[in-house]
């Protein structure tokens, strides 16, 4: 407050204005630690610079290199250069010891050896009075070739040279390239730490630079051996597991990796009798909305859901998409693939439902509670990156095979974009709007209904979306533990390698995932108009 | 004898992790907000505030931005829990209410005007303003008549169906201002109702909503930055500056004797013609020599404006009555004086 009215007191014009040097020096000592006035200046001028090429040169940082950035806190300037620096390394490496010649002077001499053997049996030869010409051909091919490598390692020894010089050019411009961007990229470091003094790195620590040593000795000498000598120590072509696990177990033919899985497959089978219950129960409820859904869409006369079908794309997603929902369905229809068909829809509209009714609660929760949040982040992230074909296994041991488990691998798989979206469309809505509701006497049940969930709905819906999207792209991979519908079409097909079959149930596949595509995506696209 | 409605009593907010130290701080040494925020990382919103609001009154708060108007208006229907420092209202301590009977409180006696509007995007600005008799319970047709009524108030027929959107910044405003009449409330919570108004509809809504009041009695917390406004419409008012309630008083009592320079400098570009009355301007009747035969007449409730339309006639001083009985003069220089804001 004072401030603002002591500048309003004396107007002075943008361009008179003077910089307070002293002000920001010491906030840059503050920052900086040891060499703080060597900081400040730099910084300064990199302040009074208005150029994009760096004005500044860092001996120190040249020199040292990552160690420097390690020192300062920039670790993701450590990481960069020790991998450039590295490259550096190992080209001098290879040029200074690495000898590339080696293995043609080796050959030549070789050939030497033999062809002074074939001169011996053609003097032999001589003495009994044989024709030695032969022989003396033959070693003289043999010389020729051995000049040859000669030539070839003189070459490569020569090109060593090029090598090392690459190297150390390289070594050099990385060198410079530290050197002058230092500054630039610790004065980053700077600005940010003003916004955030906790998280960001000041100062030189010692740790640090301990750390950052450490961290170089161990890899540094390693990785230029490897990559510069020409036969290196067996142990670092490929990690010695079974030495490892010698050391472990003390038996010859268990590994760890044989002990560790004879004993998961004891746990699996015991967790799955122990628990067999409770698998059934969730099988069984799976079932039964498929079974629902099966008997709306399987049970009903063709023509009815057909027309059904058609009538919901003409209102949801206007005429064009109707007049396409109609030519797939005539397409399935034609080719025999009505009721397969209708079952991959039960199966993925039955999938889709699971994830909706428990994934959008989940979602609300995790979006009021960031630590239910924190918490759940991990677990999506998992359910989301693992390849589908990891928990199949496990979903066979709890679930055995069939469509139920099918649905519950589309789940898993296509649960995290609804709850993801809906937390995130939750924790979106305006504070401000909230608070009026809340100042107005509203309960935390009617803050939910009147407002929460209302100002998410957008956010729900693409979840909703995307959700629909990825349980469709498992109808193919359930049929490995025994879904059904078009998948087992396809699987069939790639086992047969029956080529007209299988395209076939593509298109009809592509078909259905297009037309429930198009379907919900208009249907929220006029939701949103709206 | 008036019932309180609103009693502030030593109420302090201070933001951050450290708040207690802070606060020990301030009371210990009287350092200030900017070291508070430099020494604890702490941002001090209310510091220290007493206040009681009686029934009827509008209360107006009136600082700077950043002073702490809206934290402290929070603390009455307990948006924020106080550092420390009690908040009674009709009667009740709000921090002692339970979550049903503060739900029931915020429903039935409390109404709030946001600075940011803050209506709801989904609903129409009808629904909107019904939002709080929903929460309260009332049925669909009465809500709808009772929105439409409040929107009438505020100049808003013919736009009931549209959505907050479709408003501009001071239609939706109005709109805030009838949501929060129509709850009918006993206490009006006011952040900054009117800023986002052209002058014309301001002024019009300032004597609306204060003939309103009167007529209602309701009891009004009343945020602004505009002092001119607070003199319009308030009954008192609060000075802040930093978290400190540094004056309340009435807006004569303000613009006469501000306690500080912060609220002098507030008051210089005040026009005092309707604040100023004649009788703290008047000299004594018994140390005025000279004749006052013929001279206008104006009874000490006069403002300038009125003084001065009767001096405008005569070269002799206004004669001041209280009850019919003389007591006083103003003479031209004293009244002059006056204008300029009392200096003598
Ligand atoms: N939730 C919060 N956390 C931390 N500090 C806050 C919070 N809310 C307000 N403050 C601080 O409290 C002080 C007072 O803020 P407040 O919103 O009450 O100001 P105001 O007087 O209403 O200003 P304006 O006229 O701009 O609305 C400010 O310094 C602000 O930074
Ligand atoms: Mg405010």
């Amino acid at each position: 407050m004072a401030e603002n009215q002591e500048s309003a007191a004396t107007v002075v014009a943008a361009s008179d204005i003077e910089v307070d040097h002293a002000g920001l020096d010491a906030s840059i000592n503050e920052f900086a630690g040891p060499g703080g006035d060597y900081y400040s200046k730099n910084f300064q001028r990199i302040h009074s610079s208005t150029g994009f090429l760096p004005n500044t040169f860092n001996w120190v940082a040249a020199i040292l290199g990552p160690v420097w950035a390690a020192a300062r806190g920039i670790w993701g300037m450590f990481w960069g250069f020790l991998i450039l620096e590295m490259i550096a390394w190992v080209q001098i490496g290879r040029g200074w010891w690495g000898d590339p010649g080696a293995s043609f002077f080796e050959r030549a001499e070789k050939q030497r050896e033999r062809a002074a053997e074939f001169l011996q049996r053609a003097e032999a030869a001589r003495l009994e009075g044989a024709d030695p010409a032969r022989f003396e051909k033959l070693a003289e091919n043999i010389n020729n070739a051995a000049e040859k490598s000669e030539a070839l390692g003189a070459a490569a020894s020569s090109e060593a040279f090029a090598i090392l010089l690459g190297g150390i050019l390289t070594l050099l411009a990385f060198k410079a390239v530290q050197g002058f961007y230092a500054n630039s990229i610790y004065e980053k470091q700077y600005s940010s730490w003003r916004v955030d003094h906790k998280s960001v790195e000041s100062g030189r620590k010692l740790k640090n630079i301990i750390l950052s040593v450490v961290l170089v000795i161990l890899i540094a000498p390693l990785t230029v051996y490897k990559f510069t000598v020409d036969s290196p120590l067996e142990v670092l072509n490929a990690f010695p597991e079974r030495q490892v696990s010698a050391i472990f177990l003390d038996s010859d033919k268990a590994t760890l990796f044989t002990e560790l899985a004879g004993w998961l497959e004891q746990k699996i089978d015991a967790a799955a009798i122990a628990g067999a219950g409770g698998f059934d129960s969730i099988t069984a409820g799976v079932r039964s909305v498929l079974d629902a859904l099966s008997l709306a869409l399987i049970g009903t006369p063709w023509p009815v859901v057909m027309l059904v079908i058609c009538v919901v794309a003409w209102r949801a997603a206007g005429p064009r998409v109707a007049i396409f929902t109609a030519a797939s369905l005539a397409y399935i229809a034609l080719l025999g693939y009505w009721e397969i068909s209708m079952e991959t829809v039960a199966l993925v509209g039955a999938a889709v439902f699971i994830c909706v009714v428990i994934g959008i609660p989940l979602g609300i929760w995790f979006g009021k509670s960031r630590r239910a949040y924190n918490a759940a982040e991990p677990v999506l992230d998992l359910m989301q990156t693992l390849p589908a074909f990891v928990y199949l296994i496990p979903i066979i041991a709890f679930f055995g095979t069939g469509n139920p488990p099918g649905i519950l691998a589309t789940i898993i798989f296509g649960m995290p974009p609804v709850i993801r979206l809906t937390s995130l469309g939750v924790r979106g809505v305006p504070e401000p709007i909230k608070e009026a509701a809340v100042a107005f006497g509203a309960s935390r049940f009617q803050l939910l209904r009147d407002v929460e969930v209302p100002l998410a709905l957008p956010s729900i819906m693409t979840g909703v979306n995307q959700t629909i999207l990825m349980c469709l792209s498992m109808v193919v991979i359930i049929s490995l533990i025994g879904g059904g519908g078009l998948g087992k079409v396809i699987l069939e097909a790639l086992q047969y390698a029956a080529k007209g079959p299988g395209l076939l149930g593509g298109f009809a596949i592509l078909f259905v995932a297009m037309v429930i595509d198009r379907i919900v995506q208009g249907a929220f696209r006029r939701e949103d108009q709206k | 004898m008036t019932e309180t409605v609103v009693k502030v009593s030593n109420v302090w907010k201070v933001f951050g992790e450290r708040s207690a130290e802070a606060i020990k701080a301030i009371m210990d040494e009287g350092i200030g907000k900017p070291q508070v925020l430099e020494r604890y990382g702490c941002v001090v919103g209310v510091q220290d505030a007493t206040f009681e609001v009686p029934r009827g009154e509008i209360f107006c708060i009136m600082g700077l931005s950043g002073s702490g108007k809206s934290t402290l208006v929070r603390h009455i229907n307990r948006l924020i829990e106080p550092t420390s420092g009690t908040i009674e209202l009709l009667g009740r301590d709000v921090s002692k209410l339970n979550q049903k009977d503060l739900r029931a409180m915020r429903a039935n006696h409390i109404g709030m005007v946001f600075q940011h509007m803050a209506l709801m995007p989904h609903r129409s600005v009808r629904d909107n303003v019904a939002y709080p008799l929903e929460i309260r319970g009332v049925n669909k047709s009465k809500r709808w008549a009772v929105s439409d009524h409040a929107l009438q108030l505020v100049d808003l027929v013919g736009y009931e169906d549209r959505l907050p959107k479709e408003l501009s910044g001071g239609m939706q405003q109005r709109v805030g201002i009838a949501r929060a009449l129509a709850s009918d409330p006993e206490v009006l919570l006011m952040d900054e109702p009117f800023s986002a108004l052209d002058p014309l509809i301001r002024m019009q809504l300032q004597d609306q909503f204060k003939a309103l009041v009167a007529e209602l009695k309701k009891t009004t917390l009343f945020i602004t930055h505009d002092l001119d406004e607070a003199i319009r419409i308030g009954h008192r008012i609060a000075i802040m500056k930093d978290g400190i309630i540094v004056q309340i008083g009435t807006p004569e009592d303000i613009v006469m004797n501000p306690s500080d320079d912060y609220v002098r400098e507030f008051v210089q570009g005040i026009s005092k013609l309707k604040l100023v009355k004649a009788h703290s301007i008047l000299e004594p009747l018994e140390s005025y020599e000279g004749s006052l035969d013929g001279a206008p007449r104006a009874d000490e409730g006069a403002d300038l404006d009125q003084l001065i339309n009767h001096a405008v006639g005569t070269d002799l001083p206004v004669v001041i009555t209280s009850d019919g009985r003389d007591i006083g003069v103003v003479t031209k220089p004293r009244l002059l004086r006056g204008i300029q804001g009392g200096k003598e």
